[in-house]
């Protein structure tokens, strides 16, 4: 891998932002499998970092993300790294992508934006973000009939399948299930730009909960569960780090 | 998060969990601080990983079809 050529040309790799570091700093190795991820003091918060080939991360980094291998290895290291931090401290993930040339640069930018990083850690202090995902189960399948071609055949199979966009769910019944989590979560936003096309996916949304409510999350979750148990299936993926809530309107990524 | 349920699907709370990819990328592609790194992504890069995942998945999912439709044929 290009990324192990120690003579060649490094940026920083950015993984997220802490306000403390942890006495015993976390041996992790970063998005290329191969450099460690450091925490660098700027401007009294910590960025965590690791030491990436430019090549792979500046030069190619777009025609990178175009091949779904790469995106789909290098994304999972992306997040173990910051699930790893989030285990030992609140951290302020960062999103995938994001690199600078220098320590300077690096810190020069978290000058301009830590009044705003340090209302984020109020606001996500003590809490994990968790994804939750509500799928219309479909009745039993009849037996595909006997096809007189292959084109009826995968017509039949096709109808057997869940639907892409399910009926809404009931009003009464969402706006109870939204109500409960409301009640437990500190605040909520919307999810899945990738997983929306997942099939029968009919609600999901992402939620911000404090760690001594997550009991109270699984209750809930189970109670609605048992409820639907016919109809629905839900799904909740967590603890995720709080993607979700410490990205801005304005926060718009531009093309060079 | 307790796994115990029978009613809720739970993953992620153990550290060897292996979360899904979609759910990955819609965290790490989609959300999280944005800082103007020396290298921005365009949005609309992003928008054309989308598509291309649609188009994988599209692709996985016809694939199976037609390995059921092989399975599943009439024997003679």
């Amino acid at each position: 891998m290009a990324g192990q050529l120690t003579s060649e040309r490094r940026v920083l790799y950015l993984y997220g932002i802490t306000e403390g570091r942890p006495r015993k700093l976390p041996v992790l190795i970063g998005v290329d499998r191969f450099s460690p991820v450091e925490a660098i003091d700027c401007d009294g918060v910590y960025c965590w970092v690791s030491r990436v080939s430019a090549l792979d991360f500046e030069n190619d980094l777009a025609s990178n993300m175009e091949n779904l291998d790469w995106l789909a290895e290098t994304s999972v290291a992306h997040q173990r790294v910051i699930a790893a931090i989030s285990r030992l401290t609140d951290i302020l993930p960062t999103r995938f992508g994001t690199v600078f040339r220098t320590e300077d640069s690096l810190c020069r930018h978290i000058a301009k934006r830590v009044k705003g990083l340090k209302q984020d850690f109020v606001r996500i202090k003590g809490a994990d973000e968790w994804g939750v995902k509500v799928f219309v189960i479909q009745p039993a399948a009849l037996p595909v009939p006997r096809a007189r071609s292959g084109r009826d055949y995968l017509q039949a199979k096709a109808a057997m399948l869940p639907a892409r966009k399910p009926k809404s769910l009931p009003r009464e019944d969402m706006l109870q299930f939204e109500k409960a989590l409301a009640d437990v979560a500190t605040e909520s936003a919307s999810a899945g730009n990738v997983s929306r096309g997942q099939r029968g996916l009919a609600f999901q949304t992402s939620l911000l909960v404090k760690r001594t409510k997550r009991a109270k999350l699984e209750s809930v979750l189970e109670t609605f569960a048992r409820d639907w148990a016919r109809e629905r299936r839900i799904e909740c993926t967590g603890p995720w780090p709080p993607y979700s809530f410490v990205s801005r309107p304005d926060d718009k990524v531009r093309a060079k | 998060m307790s796994a115990a349920s029978n009613a809720v699907v739970f993953t992620g709370d153990d550290p060897s969990d292996e979360m899904t990819l979609l759910d990955i990328l819609d965290h790490v592609l989609n959300k999280g601080v944005v800082l103007r790194g020396n290298i921005i992504i365009s949005l609309a890069g992003v928008d054309l990983v989308y598509l291309g995942l649609d188009v994988i998945l599209t692709s996985v999912e016809t694939a199976l079809k037609h390995v059921n439709a092989a399975a599943l044929s009439p024997q003679k």
